[in-house]
């Protein structure tokens, strides 16, 4: 019994307080999964196919060029929780994607509905990838979350690095998830 | 006494990753005003925050195409039918969709409150919703005074009590 205790309590602190990053392969569908976790707060990425996104979109009634060319920015689904103890904030704006050794930032909600003003795309559209994409700025009680594509703007099967920050009651916490990547185009 | 300290340590240890929705309602300190807003619901009829004035509400903001907004919707179709019968009302409020997009979810999603649709997303916006689903939960002076980011089990009993209890407050 002691020596259960001694592997099964460590484990469980770690899960309370410990940062981590993990990284798992969806058995069926191929894709990779990270999750950073830090204090009962945790973010997940899922690689999402740009297949998935050009459908996503032309569902919803984007034109196939524009489609496309979301598509192949490197979209991931994100889920952001805080089942910690302390109010959490972030601002996208923040983060730095790695790629190649230059630093650029997410393209975040502001971005598309910018790079967009000009193009021919039904306001349902817009209004749908404007909520479908994580919240630029979003500030967590305990027991908050939000799901959200974020968009890293690289092409297929890119590989990088993510530097995330957010604030935890006010104090920053920073972390660098390594080796994240967008996913290709075709899954082998 | 192993038993015991076992099983207590594997609940604890896997707790974390089994929260599939979010917990509790956040209060809101300075309780804004809730915002006017006058929408059509699916079947046309016109619908005001002020036909609401004098009941607590909770107004809800989700889309069909976003999965914890749907996952939360039967626990909210549970928790409203036993509040309607206290006289707290319940609205949620489709960001950007059409009647079409109603019809389609609730063929498989039956709830019977009413489902507003916000098309441009100016109420949802001028509520500051950030992300969806959020629902806040308003007294009967028209002020938020709870919210919730995510999605939550809307018959849970403490979920249930809080919002009861504003019906108390004098």
């Amino acid at each position: 019994m002691k020596f259960l205790i001694a592997v099964l309590l460590p484990l469980f602190w770690m899960g309370l307080s410990a940062a981590s990053v993990t990284m798992e392969v969806g058995e069926k569908t191929g894709l990779r999964t990270w999750q950073w976790n830090h204090d009962g707060v945790s973010l997940r990425l899922v690689q999402r196919l740009p297949d998935q996104t050009r459908a996503y979109l032309q569902g919803r009634g984007f034109p196939a060029e524009i489609a496309n060319e979301l598509a192949t920015s490197c979209f991931f689904g994100s889920m952001f929780r805080n089942d910690g103890s302390l109010p959490l904030d972030f601002d996208l704006t923040t983060w730095k994607v790695v790629h190649k050794g230059k630093k650029s930032q997410l393209l975040v909600r502001e971005y598309w509905k910018q790079r967009l003003q000009d193009q021919v795309v039904p306001q349902a559209a817009r209004i749908a990838l404007n909520w479908s994409l994580m919240p630029t700025v979003q500030h967590f009680q305990p027991g908050d979350y939000n799901w959200g594509m974020t968009v890293y703007g690289l092409p297929p099967g890119e590989s990088f690095d993510l530097h995330l920050k957010i604030l935890l009651d006010g104090k920053p916490v920073e972390a660098t998830l390594s080796g994240l990547q967008c996913a290709p185009e075709k899954l082998n | 006494m192993f038993k015991t300290v076992f099983t207590v340590l594997i609940v604890l240890l896997f707790a974390g990753g089994a929260l599939a929705t979010g917990r509790g309602l956040t209060p809101l300190p300075d309780k804004p005003s809730a915002p006017a807003f006058e929408l059509r619901d699916a079947d046309g009829n016109v619908h005001q925050l002020s036909d609401y004035k004098g009941s607590v509400i909770i107004v809800n903001f989700w889309a069909t195409w976003c999965p914890p907004c749907r996952a939360e919707m039967p626990s909210m179709q549970r928790a409203w039918e036993q509040l309607r019968e206290e006289g707290i009302k319940m609205l949620a409020i489709d960001v950007g969709e059409d009647e079409d997009a109603i019809f389609e979810f609730t063929a498989s999603y039956p709830v019977e409150f009413p489902l507003l649709l916000d098309t441009d997303s100016s109420v949802s916006e001028a509520w500051d919703v950030k992300g969806l689903p959020t629902t806040f939960v308003v007294d009967q002076w028209g002020r938020k005074v709870y919210r919730a980011v995510g999605g939550r089990e809307w018959d849970a009993p403490d979920l249930m009590e809080k919002v009861r209890a504003l019906k108390q407050v004098p």
